[in-house]
C-alpha cells in the first residue's frame, strides 16, 4: 500500500457543523475507498499566504492515510467538485507502507513530524557516518 | 543603501585592481550544511518555521551559497519550499501581501 498525505484548506465561513460535515465527508471517503485513515490534524484557521479564492483565511486539514492510487483521484475529484474546499495538496510518502506499523508509530510520537520514509532512514544513517568522520 | 553598496563596490574594484592589494585574501567561513550537522532535523514543508529561514523577505529561496546548504538537502529544502507555497504556507512572493 502507498502512503500519501494531503493537506486541504475549507472555507473559513463556514459554520462549525458545516466543516464537521466537509472533514467527515472526506474521511469517510477513505474508507470507502479501501484506505486506511493513520492521521486527521485539524490546524485550525490560519491566514494564508496569498489570497485564494478571495479568501484570506482558511482552515487547514491534514489527512494520512494508506491505500491505492485511486483513492487519490477520488479525492482529488472530490475536492475539486465541493466549493468548500479552496485548496488542497497531495504528496506521496513512500511507495511501500504497512498501515499498521504506521499507526503503532504515529501513536508513539504524536505532534512530532511523521515522516515514515525509507528515503529519510537512510539519509540520517548516512548523516551520522558523515558527523562521526569529522568528530 | 544603494550609495553604500555603491561605494563599495568601487571599493573592492580598487582593491583587485590597485597594486597595493594585489593578493587580497578573501575570507570564507567555511558554512556547514544545517541539515548534515544535525541529522535530527527533517525538512518537511509542513514545517514553515524553519523552512523559512531558508527564504529571503521577498519570499526566495536562499541560494545554498548563501544558506551553506549541500547540494542535497538544497534540493529537499527546495521541494519542500515549493510544496508550502503551493498550499498558500508560504508566499510566491510579498509585494501583495504585507
Amino acid at each position: 500500500m502507498r502512503y500519501y498525505e494531503t493537506l486541504y484548506i475549507i472555507n473559513p465561513d463556514l459554520a462549525d457543523d458545516a466543516y464537521r460535515e466537509v472533514v467527515a465527508k472526506m474521511n469517510a471517503l477513505i474508507e470507502r475507498e479501501k484506505g486506511v485513515s493513520i492521521r486527521v490534524e485539524e490546524w485550525g484557521k490560519r491566514t494564508l499566504a496569498y489570497e485564494v479564492k478571495k479568501f484570506d483565511k482558511g482552515s487547514y486539514v491534514l489527512l494520512q492515510y494508506c491505500g491505492e492510487s485511486g483513492i487519490v483521484e477520488e479525492l482529488k475529484r472530490e475536492m475539486t467538485l465541493d466549493d468548500r474546499v479552496i485548496k488542497y495538496q497531495t504528496i506521496k510518502l513512500s511507495d511501500h507502507a504497512d498501515p499498521e506499523a504506521l499507526k503503532a508509530a504515529g501513536e508513539g510520537n504524536k505532534g512530532g513530524p511523521v515522516e515514515a520514509d525509507k528515503t529519510t532512514d537512510e539519509e540520517r544513517r548516512a548523516d551520522d557516518e558523515v558527523e562521526d568522520g569529522i568528530q | 543603501m544603494a550609495y553604500n553598496r555603491d561605494r563599495d563596490r568601487d571599493g573592492g574594484d580598487d582593491k583587485t585592481r590597485g597594486s597595493k592589494n594585489k593578493f587580497r585574501r578573501t575570507y570564507h567561513r567555511r558554512k556547514v550544511c544545517k541539515f548534515c550537522a544535525d541529522s535530527s532535523l527533517v525538512i518537511d514543508y509542513k514545517d514553515i518555521k524553519n523552512i523559512r529561514y531558508f527564504t529571503t523577505e521577498r519570499g526566495k529561496i536562499t541560494p545554498c551559497r548563501i544558506s551553506g546548504n549541500c547540494a542535497k538537502h538544497q534540493r529537499m529544502l527546495a521541494l519542500a519550499i515549493k510544496r508550502a507555497r503551493n498550499i498558500a504556507l508560504l508566499p510566491y512572493t510579498t509585494s501583495i501581501v504585507n
